[in-house]
């Protein structure tokens, strides 16, 4: 199994290549007022448009540096019964994968209720690098429609 | 493997790596064998990247991954459609071998050889090819009434794979496009002309209207004519 590897300022971090569309490069977004700072903007994706996240203002509350290596990270978010959205990470030196067995996924969870989907490390040359479940973020992150938020906004 | 951010960096392949000849010789290379191999080498690389992005970088990517990628349905085929005197024509691309320019080409005329089909042999490349004309083997006529504003792009197409190689001349290359079979028309019957035997397809590509040849049934008839 593929994991794709990417740095919020020093931390490296790593996240499966399952769910990864595309990578795209750091694109001109549209940026949205009153929105919390780690919301980016919008993305126009070949006409679609997507929400784009800035994962080291989530993370580390600095924005991400303006390198050829910061690019945006497309990720399908498919939550059960549902269809789905393109959901776009902004990471920082976002140029590495390594091949790792699904059975190094099982991670040791580490509870928290402010970041659910952080907690889990694996293990990479001796290395620790955090894993992000990409399945959990949507749900911490009010403005996305998550698996317990958005659907019933939508109902309303 | 990755390595820590905060190695520092110096150019050790240009020293005692492969593009250096500094003794003693890295250590890494009984292993690596060749310094593309190497970590270090490969985080250099890497490290190219993280560089301030240069102006306009944001805007031009914005404006490319906006457009709506194109889909082809699936069934569609590549084709290669050039021009003889005034007749266009396409074979698939895959049994394109080269496209050369007849200034570099010399064409020996095989004498006591009376097919007009066979134009000779010539040299591509050191090997020696056969040359024929697809203009005598289709029947297309000369143009008589040649428009002044037309200008000639005379090229030699090679075609065909291994053992098997047809060298032509063609007025005019138009390029590679891709087509799918729904815009295909059948031949009318009613034309009749050598040419049509080899037409597989009319189709209508911009202003032209292209014939679409067999190849198979092409190669076949260039086999006999030359025997």
């Amino acid at each position: 199994m593929l994991a794709l590897l990417f740095y919020i300022g020093d931390t490296m971090y790593t996240i499966k290549c399952d769910l990864v569309r595309e990578i795209a490069p750091l694109a001109k977004l549209k940026e949205a007022p009153h929105t919390p700072n780690y919301f980016a903007g919008f993305f126009n994706y070949r006409g679609t448009i997507i929400p784009v996240i800035d994962l080291c203002r989530l993370i580390q509350d600095e924005p991400c540096r303006q390198r050829l290596s910061t690019r945006i990270i497309l990720v399908d978010y498919r939550p059960k019964g549902d269809s789905g959205y393109l959901l776009g990470l902004i990471a920082e030196r976002v140029s590495e994968t390594i091949k790792k067995k699904p059975e190094d996924f099982n991670l040791p969870r580490v509870k928290s209720d402010t970041a659910p989907y952080l907690g889990g490390i694996i293990m990479e040359g001796g290395k620790m690098i955090h894993h992000i479940d990409i399945e959990k973020l949507p749900n911490c992150i009010s403005l996305l429609p998550g698996m317990d938020g958005g659907e019933q906004d939508d109902a309303q | 493997m990755a390595l820590d951010k905060k190695q520092p960096m110096e150019h050790c392949w240009k020293r005692i790596g492969i593009w250096g000849r500094e003794e003693p010789r890295c250590p890494e290379l009984k292993k690596v064998i060749h310094c593309s191999n190497c970590p270090v080498f490969n985080y250099a690389g890497r490290d190219l990247f993280e560089r301030p992005l240069p102006e306009g970088y944001r805007e031009e990517w914005s404006d490319l991954l906006a457009t709506v990628k194109s889909e082809d349905l699936p069934g569609t085929i590549s084709v290669v459609i050039f021009r003889i005197e005034e007749e266009w024509l396409a074979l698939r691309t895959q049994i394109f071998a080269e496209i050369i320019d007849p200034a570099r080409l010399n064409r020996h005329i095989i004498p006591h050889r009376k097919s007009s089909v066979l134009m000779g042999v010539i040299n591509v490349h050191g090997d020696i090819q056969l040359c024929v004309s697809l203009k005598v083997l289709l029947g297309i006529e000369a143009n008589v009434s040649k428009k002044e504003d037309r200008r000639e792009y005379k090229r030699m197409i090679v075609i065909g794979g291994e053992g098997e190689r047809w060298v032509f001349p063609v007025n005019e290359i138009y390029g590679i496009v891709r087509v799918h079979p729904s815009i295909f028309q059948n031949v009318p019957v009613t034309v009749f002309k050598a040419q049509s035997t080899y037409t597989k397809e009319i189709f209508q590509y911009k202003d032209k209207h292209v014939a679409f040849l067999d190849d198979e049934l092409l190669r076949h008839s260039l086999t006999r004519s030359v025997q």
